[in-house]
């Protein structure tokens, strides 16, 4: 027995080894994302997005001397001790430039702790939205292009004071990502003067949220803002409350922002009752255009939290590497920095070549994504622009940026 | 070179999360392995373990309970103690169940354990979790503040083991293994079974509490999510009867060879299966473990190591 | 008066009669080849995607598909029991539980490799409640969830009571050594409590599905109410899990209602909890259930 586990061993090292190696002309980016877990389903769309820039990059000539882009795709599972295991993998035994995620803010805080910061690797999160990322010891190692939780919170909080809306219920999901844009969306709600006539936890989940929703309807608010992913528990509470004429009108964070909200509830329910912020921009903005017709092409909705930010994130470090000159991970932060804001070029999704072009001879880029102008702060993260979506005549979501 | 030094690295945080993994199994075969208590709380007692470490060691935070910034040590050390403590209160009322109704009321204490940590906002930050908690040996450069906690998780490992083997072949093991044998027969003999299982089962929490301090420390996080029972408690069971349950060696092996497979399969099966596949081949990858556990279970169900038997219990029937 | 028969007694009624068709599932594999069967959960999930795929294929209404959805789960069940179970009949009870963990692992990624983690929906969209008495509200697909369950519950019963099969079934709950020397087919009743227990998870996941939305863990969220509600019964006591089951369901809905004051009795998010704590507490001071289970 003890021989053939020795045996089994030997050989499973040397696959391991065997395979490591990257091929000659490839250059690799850690993509950690919880593919399995809580979040799985909104964990697909994101690594599409994060997919469809390497599909640009490598199409318009690839990294460096024609060097092929490669995701290295590992799962955080969503919970810290996969996100170090991850995290380990990519850096070490894949030996990637550069790392795209965690997807979960628990996950993300675990990898770049324990991992990504010690070892000098650079990692940009597409979806990883609490604020105690900000505060980390990072040595500007840790980027985020989804903006903290602090201001979405406040963005649909000004939003539901202009709709002129004076009473508010408010339920959310107990997550590390609901949770934390409720806690902001309450405070700066009553600071703006709105009243809150109840404001409740919910366990994900649950097959049915009628009698919370009961209970919060008791208070007499006008309209129920939901802090949940679609999938955990927000469709069910906005069936459950229009069952039951509990609430009818709705607003909700971007975690609600998915095609399936509309497809299971029905398009012509919801119209002019519900709107849902997100943090990217509108087809106004050339940008998010560019991303949404070229995502739409490739066979997936641009409608879905954080495809957007997965997209920038991805080629974002693709266009680090490119500034930086060399597939090196001490030169990616400062290159993030340079080419993510002003000075420079604008670059938006899809223009890889034109990018290629300016920074070969010698110029400066400056990516304005599909999510934002991702111009980091000194923590690394963005300001994050937002759109509201309602429900439009084609009984599509309807997405136009708020000013 | 780079890629050997990669690779070197790698193999330090298998053996780090493997002797993590290594005590939460030696804690489980205490309570499984020699005693028969079929705890399938496990994820419980290891994160209320992981709580308490953070809590007591990191700095001041406004958003969670602490700021005591005491000495690692005391941390794990407290871990024990409150994982033990809960240990008890659970044991005193539901020592007397047998195996699989023991199983069914423990995940239920585990997932009670849970909640109250996610909804306990002001002491633990709910479902956010708590941050910046030290590591130990982190000042140091690479790749000594990864071999010093590697060497930390062993020499735990090692101590553990060689306390416990001690334990089993001390008469305080002997009537663990005749309790569980013959449960009637040690009654006879004028042993206390409950008082003797209710030890077994306070010593298993307290080590699992230790393993998630240590998790704690490792992860520099922790948050509920890290207590999902798939990793946190099943993962156990799987490297405890693979390895041989009832057996201390076959608990550590199992948790390293579980654990590197776990880990190291994601690493191959992201190659072998097309790029179009990448996101189906995690699920794939949790299809094939389950699979290969299910073989190993009818191959070898004994494990790796099956138990020696102590010369008193050699002709007796097996746990049921 | 009314909104808490609204808000809270009916969704608990609805609940427990999903939690109880699962319940008989548990009850019966847990009292006839004695381990907690772990992938139970799976198995509700599975039915819940066999209808999608049946509704896709054919068109019909949900319930039209429920008996083909059931027929598909059962003999998976008896596929899964024959290579996966069998071997470990006269081995130890915790290689089974074991062995049911792994199976749990393995459906689920197989329905997640198959049919995707994307929600998928039986009903979309809403339908608004009937108003009985101008104060009572049911929903057509509530009365049509809740009424299944009774049609199903009752078949159980015609069974157990009327047939043959069913009359062995009990008789090897109640002890199988004595089962085994009256000379029943032990491993037929075996492939009936599979049959009979995967084809009642199957219809719980779809009627959950019909009253949500049908996803890859949805069964696996389900799977601990219905182990409480299977030992609030009694182990091997399937008119035990039926009334465990209300009670659970009806159990967590009632505990966030305003029993004192106007603040809900218990924060909802420790509603989860009800379950467990119920089931706990059955453990310790009564753990053969209402109905006299068996205690192994």
């Amino acid at each position: 027995m003890m021989k053939s586990f020795l045996r089994a061993t030997v050989a499973a090292s040397l696959v391991t080894a065997g395979a490591a190696g990257a091929w000659a002309g490839e250059i690799k980016v850690g993509s950690v994302a919880g593919v399995t877990g809580p979040i799985a389903e909104l964990v697909v769309p994101i690594v599409a997005g994060r997919n469809l820039a390497v599909k640009h990059v490598n199409e318009q000539g690839g990294l460096l001397d024609g060097d092929t882009m490669k995701m290295a795709l590992v799962d955080s599972q969503c919970d810290p001790k996969a996100g170090v295991d991850a995290g380990n993998k990519v850096v070490n035994v894949e030996q990637v430039v550069a790392i795209v995620g965690a997807s979960c803010s628990g996950a993300t805080n675990g990898m770049v702790q324990s991992v990504t910061i010690p070892a000098g690797v650079v990692a940009l999160s597409d979806s990883a939205t609490a604020p105690s990322i900000s505060e980390l010891k990072d040595n500007d190692l840790v980027f985020r292009v989804a903006p903290s939780d602090a201001y979405q919170g406040a963005a649909l909080a000004k939003l539901a004071i202009d709709a002129g809306f004076k009473t508010l219920a408010v339920t959310y999901s107990n997550d590390d990502y609901n949770a934390g844009i409720a806690e902001v969306f309450a405070k700066t709600y009553q600071e703006l003067g709105g009243t809150l006539a109840g404001n409740q936890m919910h366990e994900p989940n649950k097959a049915s949220y009628r009698s919370e929703l009961a209970t919060l309807a008791r208070g007499g608010a006008e309209a129920l803002a939901i802090f949940a992913y679609y999938g955990g528990s927000g469709i069910t509470i906005i069936r459950n409350s229009l069952e039951n004429d509990l609430f009818g009108k709705f607003m909700a964070a971007d975690g609600m922002f998915d095609a399936s909200v509309l497809e299971q509830i029905g398009a012509d329910t919801l119209r002019g009752n519900i709107f849902i912020t997100q943090s990217a921009s509108d087809y106004g903005d050339s940008s998010y255009k560019a991303f949404a017709d070229a995502f739409t092409a490739a066979g997936y909705d641009p409608v879905s939290p954080y495809a957007a930010h997965g997209y920038d994130a991805a080629f974002l470090i693709a266009l680090a590497i490119e500034k930086a000159g060399a597939a090196d991970r001490g030169k990616i932060s400062a290159a993030l920095r340079a080419v993510a804001g002003p000075p420079g070029t604008v670059i938006r999704p899809g223009e890889w070549a034109k990018a290629k072009a300016v920074l070969a001879g010698g110029g400066d880029v400056n990516y304005e994504g599909a999510s934002g102008n991702v111009d980091f702060d000194s923590n690394g993260d963005v300001s994050g622009i937002y759109s509201v979506n309602t429900v439009g005549d084609d009984g599509k979501w309807s997405t136009k940026l708020i000013e | 070179m780079d890629q050997a030094y990669g690779i070197f690295l790698y193999i330090i945080s298998l053996l780090t999360m493997g002797g993590i993994y290594a005590i939460l199994a030696l804690g489980l075969n205490i309570q499984f392995g020699f005693t028969g208590l079929f705890n399938a709380g496990i994820a419980g007692f290891f994160v209320v373990g992981a709580y308490v470490s953070a809590i007591l060691t990191t700095a001041p935070s406004a958003r969670h309970l602490g700021g005591y910034e005491l000495p690692v040590v005391v941390g794990l050390v407290a871990a024990m103690v409150v994982s033990g403590a809960i240990g008890w209160i659970v044991g005193r009322v539901c020592i007397r169940l047998r195996a699989d109704y023991l199983a069914i009321a423990t995940i239920g204490i585990a997932e009670i354990l849970r909640l109250i940590l996610k909804n306990e906002t002001w002491a633990t930050n709910g479902a956010r979790g708590v941050s910046m908690v030290p590591k130990p040996f982190e000042t140091l450069p690479e790749p000594w503040n990864q071999l010093g906690l590697m060497a930390l998780v062993l020499s735990i490992v090692a101590v553990l083991y060689f306390l416990l083997e001690r334990a089993r072949t001390a008469p305080w093991g002997r009537v663990m293994s005749a309790i569980r044998e013959n449960e009637p027969a040690a009654r006879a003999a004028g042993k206390n079974v409950e008082a003797f299982r209710i030890q077994a089962f306070v010593t298993g929490c307290a080590v699992m509490g230790l393993a998630g301090g240590l998790t704690a420390h490792y992860l520099k996080f922790i948050d509920p999510n890290a207590a999902e029972p798939v990793t946190a408690t099943f993962l156990v069971f799987v490297m405890l009867i693979i390895g041989g349950s009832g057996n201390n060696k076959g608990a550590i092996l199992g948790a390293m060879l579980i654990w590197t497979v776990w880990s190291a399969t994601e690493l191959v099966t992201s190659r072998i299966l097309p790029d179009d596949w990448a996101i189906r081949s995690a699920y794939m990858r949790v299809f094939l473990i389950g699979l290969v556990l299910q073989i190993v279970l009818q191959r070898f169900p004994g494990g790796i190591l099956p138990e020696r038997r102590l010369r008193v219990a050699k002709d007796k029937k097996r746990y049921n | 008066m009314m909104d808490f028969i609204n808000f809270h007694l009916m969704p608990g009624i609805i609940l427990g009669s999903i939690y109880a068709l699962g319940g008989i599932g548990i009850s019966m594999t847990f009292g006839i080849l004695r381990f907690a069967n772990f992938a139970h959960g799976e198995t509700m999930t599975l039915g819940a995607y066999f209808a999608f795929t049946l509704i896709q294929l054919t068109g019909w209404h949900p319930i039209a598909v429920l008996p083909f959805a059931m027929i598909l789960t059962a003999v998976v069940a008896l596929g899964i029991d024959r290579v996966f179970y069998k071997p470990f009949r006269a081995r130890p009870a915790i290689m089974l539980v074991i062995a049911s963990f792994g199976m749990m692992l393995m459906i689920r990624s197989a329905i997640q490799f198959s049919w995707g983690v994307q929600l998928k929906s039986l009903m979309p969209g809403i339908q608004r409640p009937y108003i009985l008495f101008d104060a009572l509200r049911i929903s057509p697909k509530h009365m049509l969830i809740i009424g299944s369950a009774l049609v199903l519950m009752l078949a159980v019963h015609v069974l157990l009571s009327r047939t043959k099969i069913g009359k062995a079934m009990r008789a090897m709950a109640d002890s199988p050594e004595l089962a085994r020397l009256t000379g029943i087919d032990t491993e037929m009743v075996i492939r009936a409590t599979w049959v009979v227990g995967a084809s009642l998870a199957a219809a719980a996941g779809v009627l959950l599905a019909i009253d949500t939305h049908v996803e890859t863990m949805m069964g696996f969220k389900l799977l601990l109410p219905v182990f409480a509600a299977a030992i609030l019964g009694g182990i091997g006591r399937p008119y035990g899990a039926m009334a465990g089951g209300l009670i659970i369901g009806i159990a967590e809905e009632l505990s966030s209602y305003a029993w004192i004051g106007n603040e809900p009795l218990l924060a909802p998010g420790y509603k989860a909890g009800v379950a467990f704590a119920i089931m706990v507490a059955m453990l310790i001071w009564r753990p053969s259930g209402l109905f006299r289970g068996k205690v192994f």
